[in-house]
């Protein structure tokens, strides 16, 4: 089942006389359940990317369809709640609330969509054993690792229960370990509950456990690779 | 935490100044109406054109009986009022004579409290001289204080903590007196520094002087038939109201002293003074007195002192504009701070939007933050402030340098800084308001983040 699909996808920043060509007709469909990788060299358009599709940032041209709903077509207030319901995001720094604690963190987004109180704390425990980190659900942020910092910041994503999960450069700030935890905790949410990851890398380490991968450069893709056994 | 620091100086400073302020004028209100003018005057309704002896008010008695079936009226005294020159062997001045009875008077002014220990009583002892009781300044006028340093008066500056060196300079003064207060400063001045006497010289001043027990002096006038008259009167002691003007003017004698020498019957009086019980009731009772009594002039402390009666007026309105102009100076500040919170947390408020916060809860946690801010502020400020008050308002603050300026005008400048609760309420809503105005712009720049923009800032 198709969950998003883009279609000749551009995006050009103007800046004064400088016209740049970030995203340069990209059209690719992703599935439930796949576990892509976006790779490329810095300044490929990995995240220009991964911003439209989280709606975050809108196509130049093209569209991008999530679940059949044109992002495009949606007003700021209505398009920050689809992204609410059916968008996860994991950023590269982390960026949890810090005068929050890691359960807080993680129930704050079903506290914004006002689930009630005892299926958000269900939910969240669920979460934040499933990142290993049901011992560490009264820590604040700065009392983390950034490893632990990062899987808070997954359990966040999956809170609202999304139709896919975007991580831009989740593991860039990460030692190898905390990398090795963060992807093996990905992988298995993946498989286990079928959900879709999509998230931009270098690291080598990481695209070999994708089972797709799709390269850009200059704003297009190169090559998209499924990889069936892993 | 620069917000709340910056909100609670401002707001103490505000409270804190608005205290002093009405604490003053309280002061003055409470001296006006209990040592100098009590609520309400009768006098012949032309007696205050050129005060003619002759004018006085015609059945006194029968007033008097009228004047206190009104209710709320707790007590009156009747007084002849007499323009007169005050002679001593070196110095006159023109005073207002006002001669009463002392029982009467007690019941309506505390001038009696206000004598200046050690120079004698409010006409408690007998005389067979004529008795005045006068008031401080006027004493210094006319060179009835006169000025010694001894070595009692050493060892009291020393107490006050006034430093040995400025004392070696007084010792060559003892036992030398100066017959008046220019005389004494004069000395001092070419005795001490320029610093030394800024410092010190009020308080060896007030130190040095002393009450010429016994003093008499005379007190010429026109009698009845405007025939000049007067008599030799012994002070009976000194007052001191801390108002220079009203000091050296008016001198108190009995009622009966002053009618036999002036001449005019002894049930004869100029003017009845009225104490009621609520001082705002004054135009009512004296309306109602006037009505009974057309040839009458009958005026409440507000048109016996017009501009006591306008400050009165304009003191809680200023205070309120007072206050404003503080928090409309602090709401930059805040603005400031919370453009400043808004612009380190970009990042984060980016975050918050990407992941479904919407543009009225971002609004609103800015609105929300930066009200809680100001309330803090705002109160931790009212609580220094009410605490800085009650410290201050059981001693009082003593703004020694400025007696002299403050005296002549009336007021006192030992001020014990009072705020009115009411005034409490007034400052927390203004906060609310600041609070509110002054989040508006940040949380409207907090809206115009572009989430994706401002998730790429460091």
């Amino acid at each position: 089942m198709k969950v998003l699909e883009l279609n000749n996808v551009h995006k050009i920043y103007n800046s004064s006389e400088v016209k740049v060509h970030a995203v340069n007709g990209i059209s690719i469909d992703f599935e439930q359940g796949e576990f892509t990788a976006i790779v490329g060299p810095s300044g490929s358009g990995k995240t220009t990317l991964l911003n439209m599709i989280g709606g975050l940032d809108n196509p130049t041209e093209g569209q991008i369809l999530v679940d059949k709903t044109n992002l495009s077509t949606l007003k700021s207030s209505k398009l920050i709640d689809f992204r609410m319901k059916n968008i996860g995001f994991v950023f590269q720094s982390y960026n949890l609330i810090p005068v929050l604690t890691a359960k807080e963190n993680v129930e704050f987004i079903m506290n914004l969509q006002k689930w009630p109180k005892k299926e958000r704390q269900e939910r969240t425990l669920e979460l934040l054993n499933a990142v290993g980190l049901g011992d560490r659900i009264n820590s604040r942020p700065s009392k983390l690792s950034g490893g632990q910092q990062q899987r808070v910041a997954v359990a966040r994503a999956l809170a609202s229960k999304p139709k896919f999960i975007l991580a831009d450069e989740p593991t860039a700030n990460l030692d190898s370990k905390s990398t090795e935890t963060l992807i093996e905790i990905m992988e298995t949410l993946n498989k286990e509950e079928n959900i879709t990851f999509i998230f931009s890398t270098h690291d080598a380490r990481v695209v070999k456990r994708a089972r797709r991968v799709v390269t850009i450069e200059d704003g297009k893709i190169l090559t998209d690779e499924r990889i069936e056994k892993r | 935490m620069v917000v709340i620091v910056s909100i609670t100086i401002g707001v103490f400073a505000g409270v804190f100044a608005v205290g002093l302020m009405v604490g003053t004028l309280d002061q003055r209100m409470d001296a006006a109406l209990n040592k100098e003018l009590a609520h309400i005057h009768i006098n012949h309704k032309n007696f205050n054109d050129n005060y003619d002896i002759n004018l006085t008010l015609e059945n006194t008695e029968a007033i008097n009986s009228q004047v206190m079936k009104i209710e709320g009226v707790e007590a009156l005294a009747n007084r002849i009022v007499i323009s007169a020159m005050a002679n001593t062997a070196t110095k006159s001045m023109g005073i207002q004579l006002i001669g009463i009875n002392p029982e009467q008077e007690k019941a309506i002014l505390d001038l009696n409290e206000s004598i200046i220990p050690g120079t004698g009583s409010y006409f408690e002892k007998e005389s067979r001289s004529n008795l005045a009781f006068i008031g401080q300044d006027l004493a210094k006028e006319l060179n009835i204080i006169r000025f010694k340093i001894e070595s009692s008066t050493i060892d009291s500056l020393k107490r006050k903590k006034v430093p040995e060196e400025v004392l070696i300079k007084l010792e060559p003064y003892i036992g030398k007196r100066f017959a008046s207060q220019k005389a004494f400063t004069n000395e001092m001045k070419k005795a001490l520094t320029s610093m030394e006497s800024h410092s010190y010289g009020k308080i060896i001043l007030d130190e040095s002087w002393s009450f010429r027990a016994r003093s008499k002096m005379t007190l010429t006038f026109l009698d009845k038939n405007n025939v000049q008259t007067g008599g030799m009167f012994r002070i009976a002691g000194v007052y001191d109201i801390k108002n220079s003007m009203y000091e050296k003017i008016n001198v108190f004698v009995l009622s009966s002293d002053l009618a036999r020498l002036a001449a005019i019957g002894p049930s004869d009086y100029h003017q009845t003074i009225i104490k009621i019980n609520d001082p705002e009731k004054a135009k009512e009772i004296a309306a109602l007195i006037a009505e009974n009594n057309k040839d009458l002039e009958v005026r409440t402390w507000k048109e016996i002192s017009p501009e006591l009666a306008m400050m009165v007026g304009m003191l809680e309105k200023f205070n309120t504009v007072f206050m404003v102009l503080i928090l409309a100076a602090l709401s930059f500040g805040i603005v400031n701070t919370m453009l400043m919170v808004v612009l380190e947390r970009t990042k984060e408020l980016g975050m918050l939007t990407a992941i479904g916060m919407n543009k009225k809860k971002v609004f609103s946690m800015i609105m929300s933050e930066s009200i809680f801010l100001s309330m803090v502020g705002g109160i931790v400020g009212m609580i220094v402030s009410a605490l800085m008050l009650k410290l201050t308002s059981t001693n009082g603050i003593n703004f020694e340098s400025a007696t002299e300026g403050l005296e002549a005008m009336g007021f006192t400048a030992h001020i014990y800084p009072s705020v009115p609760g009411s005034f409490f309420v007034t400052v927390t809503i203004l906060i609310i308001i600041t609070g509110i105005l002054s989040s508006i712009y940040p949380a409207l720049k907090a809206l115009k983040l572009d989430p994706a923009e401002a998730l790429r800032t460091e």
